[in-house]
């Protein structure tokens, strides 16, 4: 598992440095399968709840569905709070008291007396947990493997998948049986669960801040606060022009990601095939993105092509897909259309957050996530309206397609503007200009090794940071 | 001067009533309403054009009909209703592309269709809860009306406010909602029916009540939480039991086992000999 001889010596830099790459790892990624499964999976299985609000505060769809928009929303604009939390405390109790708030944030729910009770409980408490629980997970999963780390990541995330299989119908027979306030009780009980996930989250290494505050003592009280928060939310990413690069396309491919998913089962039904024949459609597109997560992440691993080349023709793919949706008008079609647009979605998913340590270099990672997040939640929250909007306008769902697939083009081609991506070899990954050489060799060790020693000494420092 | 005012009032009504004769295109119905019929066909004929009739096409509720648009110069025109049931019932309107517009309004009317939102509902003693009837199509029920259904078959009318304010009933004309408050496992559970009536007929569905105990799911709840402190007590203990030395090197600070090994590498590669034993 960990062979101290190959690891670089630290000095008061990074010691969260060794990445077993294997086993306990495994574990981890269990861990990121389960989390991953119990906040996002979850939260797409709670349409059937949405009826029950509907008729039990007699409130309209659409004040009910601000409820997983508000705890969206939550996980995604809390991330930096997380990650920062992470480079002070380490993933493990971040990680454990997410899983307790977002439990929280059901129990309680299932006691609320009106609308708003389950904007507060479910939207911002459980809301703000699943952002403690995600961005942790990922990071230690990234973490904790270099060489097959978009596998540990495609593996992490089928969670999802499986999940919105088996929680619907699930949560159905939670409410026949305890009625909609005793089932969000145990979904509360459900999410506790991610506490034990936490707990396996074994640390490598005393989280960052931790490391660097033991040198600047000396500094005064107002610019060592500022120089904690600049360390802590990981703030010099954003003159990074690589890290803003990625940033601005995943903003773009989230814009577009998600629209499909929403619309799919409307465009089936509006071009009248049977429910039943719609919710056969869903099916396969979610079977296709659990086997493209897993598939993608494997064939990234192999090493043949670079990480940011194959998101781009994944994502090249995915919006091609998405636009040809409209176009298919029989049902084989339809359904081979769908698949391959889902094989594509979950292609997509491990690569989009595996190449995060490509750009920004491991150390940053957590930060890196957590400010990815926050920018991107502006492509979710512009991209449903947009596309709703579009199909009032429009009368179908033609344009709400095709807008999405163009957000995805349009990612794609603001992610061949990374810096190095036009090279046939992986870069070396950015060095801060106070490090010392020596970190060169630590962050080639944690690359997929493709660039050989000796660029180490010829590429000036601060490789990325153009 | 009166005179004057006299024969220009005159001209203008003259004027009025030779231009309401000259635009008095007027559409036939029949019939003009469509009432208790399994079929029926609408027609509609234009006297009096105003000009060239250019086509015509047929609505329902204000939408238009699909393939009812048609470019023929008739001012007889027919549609055909084969079923007159709730999903073909409404407003008919048929237009003719004359300059101006004429049409004219035919109402069909069907039994409403009563159908419950959820067949089987489900909630926890002492809460309330909603059950929900909706209609559709034309004309929309005019009276809700809610019964129980008791152990002997027969059905208790449930009446607005009365038992303590245990029943309140919210109607629209296209839905009715029912609360049943402070629920009670033994006298609240059973079937309900929600019967919708309008001048046409009558209709009704009815809808299965369970009350659950508030119990119930607190027992499996409280089973996954000593679950979840079960698991969180091995992992720690596993750990602490698998790992004993480094648990203890952790604590310090992160950097010293990792210092120590490489410096005792270091020391390996200078100082051999004193190391081998």
């Amino acid at each position: 598992m960990e062979k101290p001889q190959e690891r670089p010596e630290t000095q008061q830099s990074s010691p969260q440095m060794a990445a077993p790459d294997g086993g306990w790892g495994w574990v981890v990624v269990g861990s990121l399968f389960v989390t991953s499964a119990l906040v996002f999976g979850l939260i797409r299985s709670l349409g059937v709840f949405f009826v029950e609000f509907v008729q039990y505060f007699d409130e309209s769809a659409q004040a009910v569905s601000w409820i997983t928009s508000i705890g969206l929303a939550m996980q995604q604009l809390m991330s930096p709070i997380a990650a920062a939390a992470c480079n002070v405390y380490g993933a493990r109790p971040v990680v454990m008291m997410g899983g307790f708030l977002s439990g929280l944030g059901f129990i309680l729910a299932s006691q609320a007396k009106s609308l708003l009770h389950l904007y507060m409980t479910m939207g911002f408490t459980s809301g703000l947990g699943w952002a403690l629980v995600f961005t942790p997970t990922v990071a230690s999963v990234m973490q904790y493997f270099t060489m097959r780390r978009s596998l540990a990541m495609g593996l992490g995330f089928t969670g999802v998948g499986l999940a919105s299989f088996a929680f619907s119908p699930l949560f159905q027979y939670l409410v026949e049986v305890y009625a909609w306030r005793g089932a969000l009780l145990l979904l509360g009980g459900l999410s506790f669960n991610m506490i034990a996930c936490g707990a396996l989250i074994r640390p490598l290494g005393n989280p960052k801040v931790v490391e660097k505050t033991e040198n600047s003592t000396n500094l005064n009280r107002c610019s060592f606060l500022r120089s904690r928060i600049y360390e802590c939310f990981e703030l010099s990413l954003l003159s990074h022009r690589g890290f803003l690069t990625y940033a601005v396309a995943i903003t773009f491919f989230n814009a577009g990601y998600f629209i499909p998913y929403v619309h799919l089962v409307a465009h089936s039904r509006n071009i009248d095939f049977t429910e039943y024949q719609a919710a056969f459609v869903i099916s396969v597109t979610g079977v296709a993105d659990i086997v493209g997560r897993v598939a993608s992440g494997w064939a990234s691993d192999l090493g043949k092509m670079r990480m940011p080349h194959m998101l781009v023709v994944w994502t090249g793919l995915l919006g091609l897909f998405l636009m040809l949706i409209p176009a298919a008008a029989s049902y084989p079609g339809l359904l081979v259309v769908s698949l391959a647009y889902g094989f594509c979605a979950g292609a997509m998913t491990p690569l989009a957050f595996a190449v995060v340590p490509e750009i920004v270099g491991i150390e940053r990672v957590l930060g890196a996530l957590g400010l990815v997040q926050l920018i991107e939640s502006v492509g979710g929250l512009l991209g449903a309206p947009l596309s709703g909007w579009l199909k009032d306008y429009t009368g179908t769902y033609t344009a709400s397609f095709i807008t999405a697939g163009s957000f995805i083009v349009l990612g794609m081609l603001v992610t061949m503007t990374l810096p190095y991506f036009w090279s046939c070899t992986a870069p070396l990954p950015p060095s801060p200009s106070n490090r010392k050489s020596q970190d060169c060799s630590i962050e080639d060790g944690l690359l997929k090794a493709t660039s050989p020693d000796s660029v180490c000494e010829t590429v000036p420092r601060g490789g990325y940071t153009a | 001067m009166r005179r004057k005012l006299f024969g220009a009032i005159v001209a203008i009504c003259i004027g009025w009533f030779q231009a309401e004769a000259f635009t008095d295109a007027n559409v036939m119905t029949d019939p003009p309403v469509v009432s208790n019929q399994t079929n029926a066909t609408l027609s509609c004929n234009l006297t009096n054009p105003p000009s060239p009739i250019k086509g015509h096409y047929w609505t329902r509720n204000g939408k238009i009909i699909d393939k009812s648009d048609s470019t023929s110069d008739s001012a007889y025109i027919e549609y055909r209703i084969e079923k007159v049931d709730y999903h073909y019932a409404g407003i008919y309107e048929c237009v003719f592309k004359s300059e101006p517009q004429a049409n004219a309004t035919i109402e069909v009317k069907a039994l409403p269709h009563v159908v419950a939102y959820k067949h089987s509902e489900n909630a926890n003693e002492k809460d309330k809860a909603a059950l929900v009837c909706v209609s559709h199509g034309y004309p929309l029920p005019t009276d809700w009306n809610w019964f129980k259904v008791n152990e002997v078959g027969g059905k208790d009318p449930i009446v607005n406010g009365t038992n303590n304010d245990k029943y309140e009933i919210k109607n629209t004309p296209n839905k009715t909602t029912l609360y049943v408050k402070d629920l009670n496992i033994e006298e609240d559970m059973g079937v309900y029916e929600c019967h919708g009536t309008s001048d046409v007929g009558k209709a009704q569905d009815k809808i299965q009540l369970r009350v659950r105990s508030q119990l119930a799911a607190l027992w499996p709840f409280l089973g996954i939480v000593a679950e979840v402190i079960i698991l969180v007590t091995i992992i720690f203990i596993y750990e602490k039991k698998r790992k004993p030395d480094e648990i203890t090197d952790d604590d310090d600070s992160g950097a010293a086992p990792l210092k120590s090994s490489t410096a005792t590498n270091h020391q390996d590669k200078n100082v051999r000999q004193r190391n081998s034993n």
